[in-house]
C-alpha cells in the first residue's frame, strides 16, 4: 500500500460490498436512469462488455486498472473486433493533428471505463487528473459502459469523495509515478447522479474487488 | 507532455522494435506500422538501459537486428516487414474467390471506389501493398479538400475511408501486392505477392505513383539512415532539434516542411525551380513562408551526400551560379514528384505512355486505331483501359489531375462504368 493511505482508509474503503449489496445499488442506479446489473465475476462483466459492443464498433477504453484485470483492455485493443480509439489517437502527430486528436478523444461512439465511487443511492463519481475523460462520460459518447468493482460501494456522496481522496487517489499516484513518472491530483471530480437519455450509461457492478 | 501521452497510452503491450536506426528494413517496419496506425515503441540500440529492460542481459548480435517483439511475446530476429506484418495478424487472405470488382490500390482513388462499390452491393476486394492512404496518406495536413475547413491530414482521410468502406462490406487486404494480371473469362484473374489469387469480373487500377528516384550516388546506400523517400510520418518525432533537408517544390515537399518545422530545429527546402509558386498551392507557400526556422532555397540541386554511419552532409550545388555549397543534414526527404506504378501490370497488355501512364477511353483512340485486345463493338468507357472491364483511376492514369479530390471523383465516377460493364457481361 502507499505510504499516504491510512489504515483507516483501507478499512472503510477496500471492504468488498455483499451481493446483496451490489443488487440493492444496482436497483438504486436503475432507478436514477442507468442500464445497471451485479455480477459475481470479472469474467461474467467482461462477457456482458463484449455483447454490448457490436462488431467494429469505435471505442475508447479510459485508462482502468480493473478494464485491464477482468482482460478488457486487451479484448478492446487486440481482439480486432472494435476500432480502438485509444490506439488510433497515440499513433497522430500531437502537433499536426491535434485538432482531429482534440475531437476524437471528445466524442467516441463507445467509452468503456470505471468509477471510483458508487454510492447506495446510485451516484457515481469519477475523478480525473487531466479531465479528458470526464467529457465523453457526461455527453460526448453515445454510449458509456463501466465496470465497476464490488469494493466501491459508499454510502454517501460524502464517503464517495473521501473514498476518492484518501483511497483512489493514494494507489493511482503511485501508478502514475510508475507509469509516467509524474504525480496525479484530483483535479476534476464528476458525478452523476441521473441519466436523461435512455439505454446511454451502463453500469455493471461486480461481486470481486477490482481497480482502486 | 502532451495530455494525450498519458491519456491514450495503450493499456496493453505492443510492437517492440530494436535497431541503430540506419537500417533500410527497420525503417520498412516503422513505416509499415506508422502508416497503419500500429503504436509501436523504437529502441535504439545504443540505450543500454532501455535495452536491457526489454531484451534482459543477452548481448546483442548487430547482424541479428532488427529485432521485433510481438505483443505475444513472439521475437523475430532479424525481422522483416512481411514476418512482423504477418505476427500482428495483418495479412489475411479473401474471403470469397470471386468479385464484382477487384480494386488494386487504397489510395484516395482505391477508397472511394470501395466506398461506392461496395455501398452498391458489389463484392468488392482492395489490394493494398503497404498502407491505406497512399500518397495523399502521408500529407500531414490537407486544407483544401471538400467539407473540412479546419483541415485534415492524410492518415485520418485514410482511417475514416477504410473504416467506411469495410462498413459497407469492402475487404481490404493489407501486405499483400499485386504481381501479376491474366485474363479470365470476362474478367481478371490477380496474382498477389504471397502466391495467391483472385478473380474479379472487373478490376480498378488505383496503385498511385511511387516516389521518383534521385539520381545522386549514395541515395540507396542510405535508405533508412537519414534518406527517405516522402515525408514518413514515423521519422517526425525522431527529427526534433535537427537539421532537416527535404527536396522538391510541389505540395507534398511543402507538407513535409511544414510537419518537421514543428519538431526540427531548422528545415531548408531544396527547389531546383525559380521560386515556389509555379509546383506548390498558394496556401502552402503562404504557410510556409510565415514559418520562421523553414528555409527555401532555389535553383538548387543535390549532388552529393556524405555519411559516416548515416547522412550527415549534403552537397548542394546552385544552378544559377553553378556553386557548390555543404548543409548539414541529420536526414534528407526526397519528395520530388512521382512515377505511375505499373510493374505488375506490365504484361498485361495494358496500353501505357511513354512516361509509364496508363491510358484511357478516348485517349485509346477510335475503334478503328484499338488493336486485337480490344474485342468489343463499343469503344472503351471513360476510365476504361484497352482492356474491357479493366478501369484505372488516380495518379495511375494517364491524364488525371494530381490532386485527392480529383482521384477521389475518378474512384466513384469508376463504379458507374463497372455497373456497365457488369451488366454488358451479365451472368458470364
Amino acid at each position: 500500500m502507499p505510504t499516504g493511505i491510512t489504515e483507516q482508509a483501507v478499512t472503510e474503503f477496500s471492504r468488498l460490498s455483499s451481493m446483496e449489496r451490489l443488487n440493492s445499488v444496482a436497483l438504486a442506479l436503475t432507478r436514477n436512469g442507468f442500464q445497471a446489473q451485479a455480477v459475481e465475476t470479472g469474467a461474467e462483466a467482461r462477457q456482458i462488455v463484449a455483447a454490448l459492443l457490436p462488431e467494429g464498433a469505435e471505442v475508447f477504453n479510459n485508462t482502468s486498472r480493473t478494464l485491464e484485470s477482468i482482460g478488457v483492455a486487451d479484448d478492446i485493443e487486440r481482439s480486432g473486433h472494435y476500432e480502438p480509439l485509444r490506439l488510433r489517437l497515440f499513433q497522430m502527430d500531437r502537433e499536426m493533428q491535434a485538432r482531429e486528436m482534440r475531437v476524437l478523444a471528445a466524442s467516441p461512439e463507445y467509452v468503456v471505463g470505471s468509477v471510483h465511487a458508487v454510492t447506495e443511492d446510485g451516484s457515481l463519481l469519477i475523478a480525473s487528473a487531466s479531465g479528458s475523460q470526464l467529457g465523453p462520460l457526461v455527453s460526448g459518447a453515445a454510449h458509456v459502459i463501466l465496470v465497476i468493482g464490488g469494493q466501491k460501494v459508499v454510502t454517501d456522496l460524502d464517503a464517495g469523495i473521501r473514498r476518492i481522496y484518501e483511497y483512489s487517489l493514494q494507489l493511482e499516484d503511485q501508478r502514475a509515478r510508475e507509469a509516467y513518472g509524474m504525480p496525479s491530483g484530483v483535479n476534476n471530480i464528476l458525478i452523476m447522479n441521473k441519466v436523461v437519455v435512455p439505454d446511454r450509461v451502463w453500469a455493471i457492478l461486480v461481486h470481486e474487488t477490482l481497480g482502486f | 507532455m502532451s495530455l494525450f501521452d498519458y491519456d491514450t497510452r495503450p493499456a496493453t503491450p505492443g510492437v517492440v522494435l530494436v535497431d541503430t536506426g540506419t537500417s533500410p528494413e527497420a525503417y520498412r517496419i516503422r513505416d509499415f506500422l506508422s502508416r497503419n496506425g500500429h503504436h509501436f515503441e523504437w529502441v535504439d540500440v545504443a540505450d543500454a538501459n532501455r535495452l536491457r529492460s526489454v531484451l534482459g542481459d543477452t548481448d546483442i548480435d548487430l547482424s541479428s537486428l532488427p529485432i521485433c517483439i510481438l505483443p505475444d511475446g513472439t521475437r523475430l530476429s532479424p525481422a522483416t516487414l512481411e514476418q512482423v506484418a504477418a505476427g500482428l495478424g495483418m495479412v489475411t487472405g479473401p474471403a470469397r474467390s470471386a468479385y464484382d470488382l477487384t480494386i488494386v490500390g487504397a489510395g484516395p482513388a482505391g477508397l472511394a471506389a470501395a466506398v461506392y462499390a461496395a455501398s452498391e452491393g458489389l463484392h468488392t476486394l482492395v489490394l493494398e501493398a503497404i498502407a491505406p492512404g497512399g500518397q495523399a496518406g502521408t500529407t500531414s495536413m490537407i486544407e483544401n479538400y471538400l467539407g473540412f475547413p479546419n483541415g485534415i491530414s492524410g492518415s485520418e482521410l485514410a482511417t475514416r475511408a477504410v473504416a467506411q468502406a469495410r462498413r459497407f462490406g469492402a475487404e481490404i487486404l493489407l501486405a499483400r501486392s499485386l504481381t501479376g494480371v491474366s485474363a479470365e473469362g470476362p474478367g481478371y484473374r490477380a496474382a498477389l505477392s504471397d502466391g495467391s489469387s483472385v478473380v474479379g469480373r472487373t478490376m480498378l487500377l488505383a496503385s498511385g505513383v511511387e516516389w521518383r528516384r534521385l539520381d545522386v550516388p549514395g541515395v540507396d546506400e542510405l535508405l533508412g539512415a537519414g534518406v527517405y523517400y516522402g515525408a514518413g510520418p514515423s521519422e517526425a518525432l525522431g527529427c526534433a532539434g535537427s537539421q532537416v533537408l527535404i527536396v522538391g517544390g510541389g505540395n507534398s515537399a511543402g507538407q513535409a516542411a511544414v510537419r518537421f518545422s514543428r519538431y526540427a530545429h531548422r528545415v531548408t527546402l531544396l527547389v531546383r525551380g525559380a521560386n515556389l509558386a509555379s509546383s506548390m498551392s498558394k496556401y502552402l507557400v503562404d504557410v510556409i513562408s510565415g514559418i520562421a526556422n523553414i528555409e527555401v532555397r532555389t535553383h538548387t540541386q543535390v549532388v552529393e551526400l556524405r555519411a559516416e554511419d548515416r547522412l550527415r552532409e549534403v552537397l548542394v550545388r546552385s544552378l544559377t551560379t553553378q556553386d557548390t555549397s555543404s548543409l548539414r543534414a541529420d536526414a534528407l526527404f526526397i519528395c520530388i514528384g512521382g512515377e505511375p506504378r505499373t510493374d505488375a501490370v506490365a504484361d498485361a497488355g495494358l496500353m501505357i505512355d511513354s512516361a509509364g501512364y496508363v491510358q484511357t477511353g478516348g485517349e485509346l483512340g477510335t475503334l478503328v486505331e484499338l488493336d486485337e485486345s480490344w474485342n468489343l463493338p463499343r469503344p472503351p468507357l471513360p476510365l476504361e483501359t484497352n482492356l474491357p472491364g479493366l478501369f484505372a483511376a488516380g495518379d495511375v492514369r494517364r491524364g488525371s489531375t494530381k490532386r485527392c479530390a480529383a482521384a477521389v471523383g475518378e474512384g466513384s465516377m469508376s463504379v458507374a462504368l463497372v455497373h456497365q460493364r457488369l451488366s454488358e457481361i451479365g451472368s458470364e
